[in-house]
């Protein structure tokens, strides 16, 4: 599933410009550590993080796209920088396991 | 020189803590990776050196194996990664980022002394597995990332980058 289909599928907010990439997985996690051996190329990842060094894990780890739940919303640097790799900044106001249930239901694991 | 066309991977995950700690005397910094429980927060004199605890984060050390010969790069000297900022053009790491395209980004490999006192820094060969390793994640995107040892830096205390690292979450101070 394209990112784009994802978004208008799921009520994501866009936040950035971004490469429109297939999706291949979903990764849950609120630290960098983790998202840098665990996270997979092209997954999207969920978390309530919106620190800068989110982007930079998630560059080494061609992730595809970032949701950030609860609403919340990263700084300009942040922004830019994801924008600079291509990676598509979304928010939504659900909490994670509630945006984790959307994306099953849509066949994503 | 190896033949080999590496199929780097991730092995030997371990998790822990960065300790961070900062002499007193010298305002050199140094780190190290600790699998305790609680990370040691001890103060210490050890040479010239009196060095006393700065903060600690929770972290994943791994080393690189490569499937197609079975090499193991042992990656225990790097301590952590910076996306470098750095623009200055005295420095080694800055004038990279500088010759740099839009499409690639520069990542410094932390050792554990800033000071770099006693020659030691991130191995070549962890330099280059580690480059190769992420570069496999990303270039089918057209995209690059340049990793360098943080030697190169003028002053890797004062370098503007984004570390990567688990910060706050779990400091005892």
């Amino acid at each position: 599933m394209k990112i784009s289909e994802l978004v208008e599928k799921t009520g994501l907010k866009t936040i950035n410009d971004y490469k429109d990439r297939e999706v291949e997985s979903v990764y849950i996690s609120d630290m960098v550590s983790d998202i840098i051996t665990s996270a997979k190329r092209n997954s999207i990842l969920i978390t309530l993080q919106t620190h800068k060094s989110l982007i930079a894990a998630a560059n080494l780890v061609a992730a595809a796209m970032i949701v950030i739940v609860k609403g919340r919303r990263p700084n300009d640097d942040v922004v830019e920088l994801a924008t600079k790799t291509g990676i598509g900044l979304f928010t939504s106001d659900l909490d994670t396991w509630t945006f984790a249930k959307k994306l099953t239901k849509l066949g994503l694991e | 020189m190896s033949d080999c066309r590496h199929e780097w991977a991730m092995c030997n995950l371990r998790s822990g803590y960065l300790v961070v700690e900062g002499c007193w005397e010298c305002g050199g910094r140094s780190s190290f990776f600790s699998a305790e429980p609680v990370p040691p927060i001890d103060e210490y004199r050890e040479g010239r050196h009196f060095w006393m605890y700065r903060g600690s984060f929770q972290t994943v050390k791994f080393d690189l194996k490569c499937h197609a010969c079975g090499t193991i790069v042992n990656l225990d000297d790097v301590n952590g990664l910076m996306l470098s900022d750095c623009t200055d053009h005295d420095c080694q790491v800055g004038a990279l980022v500088n010759q740099q395209g839009a499409d690639t980004l520069v990542y410094v490999a932390l050792c554990a002394d800033s000071t770099h006192a006693q020659g030691k820094c991130v191995s070549s060969a962890g330099i280059e597995a580690l480059s190769q390793y992420f570069n496999k994640n990303i270039e089918a995107l057209g995209r690059k990332v340049l990793v360098v040892p943080c030697k190169l830096c003028n002053s890797i205390d004062k370098c503007r980058g984004t570390v990567i690292a688990d910060v706050g979450l779990t400091d005892i101070q």
